[in-house]
C-alpha cells in the first residue's frame, strides 16, 4: 500500500516539474491562483497525474477536489485507495 | 513620392545554424564557414540518401515565461528571439501600436504533429496536453509571439513554402507603401525535422554525395552539386515609413524600392526561367530601376541541379554578365521559410559593411550556370542596390529590390 507521504511527494514533484515551480511553493494551502496556473494548466495537470498514478481523474473529480493542494492530495489518495482495494 | 510612403528597414533579427543574432550570422558568412553538419538520425532510414542538415545550436529559451513557452515549438522560439532583436535594433522596447506581424512557416511543427498523431493513432487522447493545438496550428509562431510580446496589430503571415520569408516582407512593404499600415514585423521561421529531408530525398533533390564532408554538401551552381541541404532558423525585419524613421532618428538599414511575386504553373516542383525572368523584371519595374543599376544579385540557388540552372539562365537574361551573383545557401543550406528573410538581412549588412561573402563550395562552376558573374570567398564590394530572389515549391517566385538609404 502506497503511503500518503509518498502520494503527496509524487504529486508535488509532478506538478513542480510540469509547471516549472519551486517545490517549496507547494504548501497544502497553495491553490491554482497562488501558483499562477490557469485553465490550460488544469487540463495538463490531469494528464500528468493520470500518467503518474494510472488512475482516471478526469471522470471523477469535482471542482471541490481542486480547491487547494491539500484537497488535491486527498482526492488523489482516494483514487489510489480505490484502485488498491480493487486489487489493481 | 513623399517620404511618408517610402519604406525602410530599421531593425533585424536572426536565428541561424550559426546561432542567435545578426552579427553571428554575418561574421560566419564573411569567414566562409559552413553551418552544415551530419544528422545521425537520417542514417537510420534505408532510403534516406542525405545525412546532412543545418541545425541551430542549442539556445536557452528559459527567459521566455513558461506561460507563453508551453504553446511554442522551436519555430516560435526562434521567432521570439528574432522579433526581440529586430525591435531592439530598431530602437523599440515594444512594438509600436498598430504594428502588423507578417510571419509564416512552410508547414507547422512536424514534431508536434508526430507527437499528437502517435497518441491519436493509439486512441490515447487522454495523453494529449492542452497546448497541442497551439503548437500545430498553421499560424503558431505568429500567434505565439504576438501573445508573448503583446503585439496587438493584425497578424497576417503568409505561407508560401520556401518563399515565405521574402513574401511576407514583400506583403508588408506593399501594405506600408499603400498606406494600409505604418509599421510591420515580417519574415519567416522554420524548425528542422528529418521528414523535410525525406521529402526532398524521395524527389531525388536532397544532397547525398557529400555525407562524409557535410561542410561541402551545399554547393550552389557547382558542377558537383546534388541537391538541397535542409536547415532551420528565422529571419525577421522591422519595416516602417521613411518619414517615421526620420522623425525618430532611427538607424536605417536599407530601403525597399520594389517587389514582385508570380507563380510558375508549368510544374508544381520545377521552376522555369520564363517565370523567374518575369518575376525579376516586374520587381525592377516596380522599383523604377534598370538592370544596369543593380550591383549584386543574391540568388535563391538551393544547390539543386535544375533550379540553379534555371535561375542562372534567368539572371543572365535579365542582368547580363555584369552584376556579381552569390548564393548564401552554400554556408547555410536551405533554411526554408526563413531563407528569403535571413539571407536578405545578411546581404543588407554586407552592403553596409562593404564586404560580401561569395558562394561557398563553388569550386567549379557548372557550365550550364556559367553565364553569370559568380564570386567566391569574401570580397570588398560597393553595393548600393541589390536584388534578392526567393522561390518555392508550388511555383511561388518572389524578387525584391533594395538600396542603401541615401545612395
Amino acid at each position: 500500500m502506497m503511503q500518503r507521504e509518498e502520494i503527496q511527494k509524487i504529486i508535488n514533484e509532478a506538478i513542480a516539474k510540469e509547471f516549472e515551480l519551486d517545490i517549496s511553493l507547494l504548501v497544502p494551502e497553495a491553490n491554482f491562483e497562488t501558483l499562477g496556473l490557469d485553465s490550460l494548466d488544469a487540463v495538463d495537470m490531469v494528464v500528468v497525474l493520470e500518467m503518474a498514478f494510472r488512475v482516471d481523474i478526469r471522470n471523477n473529480f469535482t471542482m471541490a477536489d481542486f480547491t487547494n493542494l491539500e484537497s488535491l492530495h486527498n482526492f488523489i489518495e482516494r483514487l489510489v485507495r480505490q484502485k488498491e482495494n480493487a486489487g489493481e | 513620392m513623399a517620404d511618408k510612403r517610402r519604406v525602410v528597414i530599421t531593425g533585424a533579427g536572426v536565428v541561424s545554424p550559426f546561432g542567435a543574432g545578426v552579427d553571428t550570422l554575418v561574421n560566419a558568412l564573411l569567414e566562409n564557414r559552413s553551418g552544415i553538419s551530419t544528422h545521425t538520425l537520417l542514417k537510420e532510414f534505408p532510403l534516406m540518401n542525405s545525412h546532412v542538415a543545418g541545425i541551430v545550436p542549442e539556445i536557452d529559451f528559459s527567459f521566455i515565461p513558461r506561460h507563453y513557452r508551453r504553446s511554442m515549438t522551436k519555430m516560435s522560439l526562434f521567432a521570439m528571439l528574432c522579433v526581440t532583436e529586430a525591435l531592439k535594433t530598431a530602437g523599440h522596447a515594444k512594438a509600436p501600436a498598430g504594428t502588423a506581424v507578417y510571419i509564416g512557416s512552410t508547414v507547422s511543427s512536424m514534431q508536434a504533429w508526430l507527437d499528437f498523431s502517435e497518441k491519436f493513432l493509439n486512441k490515447r487522447l487522454d495523453l494529449v496536453k492542452s497546448t497541442a493545438v497551439f503548437q500545430v496550428m498553421n499560424h503558431s509562431p505568429l500567434a505565439n509571439l504576438q501573445q508573448a510580446l503583446d503585439i496587438r496589430g493584425p497578424g497576417l503571415g503568409a505561407s508560401n513554402a520556401c518563399a515565405t520569408g521574402l513574401m511576407n516582407i514583400g506583403l508588408a512593404y506593399q501594405a506600408i507603401r499603400q498606406g494600409t499600415l505604418e509599421s510591420a514585423l515580417a519574415g519567416g521561421t522554420d524548425e528542422y525535422h528529418p521528414m523535410m529531408t525525406g521529402c526532398f530525398a524521395i524527389m531525388n533533390a536532397a544532397s547525398s554525395q557529400y555525407n562524409d564532408a557535410p561542410a561541402r554538401a551545399s554547393r550552389p551552381f557547382d558542377k558537383d552539386r546534388g541537391g538541397i541541404v535542409c536547415s532551420e532558423g528565422c529571419g525577421i525585419v522591422y519595416l516602417e515609413t521613411l518619414d517615421s524613421a526620420k522623425k525618430r532618428s532611427a538607424n536605417i538599414l536599407a530601403e525597399i524600392t520594389g517587389f514582385a511575386a508570380n507563380t510558375e504553373t508549368k510544374s508544381i516542383s520545377h521552376p522555369s526561367s520564363d517565370s523567374i525572368i518575369e518575376c525579376m523584371s516586374m520587381a525592377l519595374d516596380s522599383a523604377g530601376v534598370t538592370p544596369r543599376e543593380i550591383d549584386l544579385v543574391n540568388a535563391h540557388a538551393t544547390s539543386t541541379v535544375d533550379g540553379d540552372i534555371e535561375e542562372a539562365i534567368s539572371i543572365e537574361k535579365v542582368f547580363g554578365k555584369d552584376p556579381p551573383v552569390n548564393s548564401l545557401k552554400g554556408h547555410l543550406g536551405h533554411t526554408m521559410a526563413a531563407s528569403g528573410s535571413m539571407e536578405l538581412i545578411a546581404v543588407i549588412h554586407m552592403m553596409l559593411g562593404g564586404k560580401a561573402a561569395g558562394t561557398l563550395n563553388l569550386d567549379a562552376v557548372d557550365p550550364a550556370c556559367a553565364g553569370i558573374r559568380h564570386f567566391t570567398g569574401t570580397v570588398e564590394c560597393a553595393v548600393n542596390t541589390f536584388v534578392k530572389n526567393s522561390f518555392a515549391l508550388g511555383g511561388t517566385n518572389t524578387s525584391m529590390v533594395l538600396r542603401r538609404y541615401g545612395a
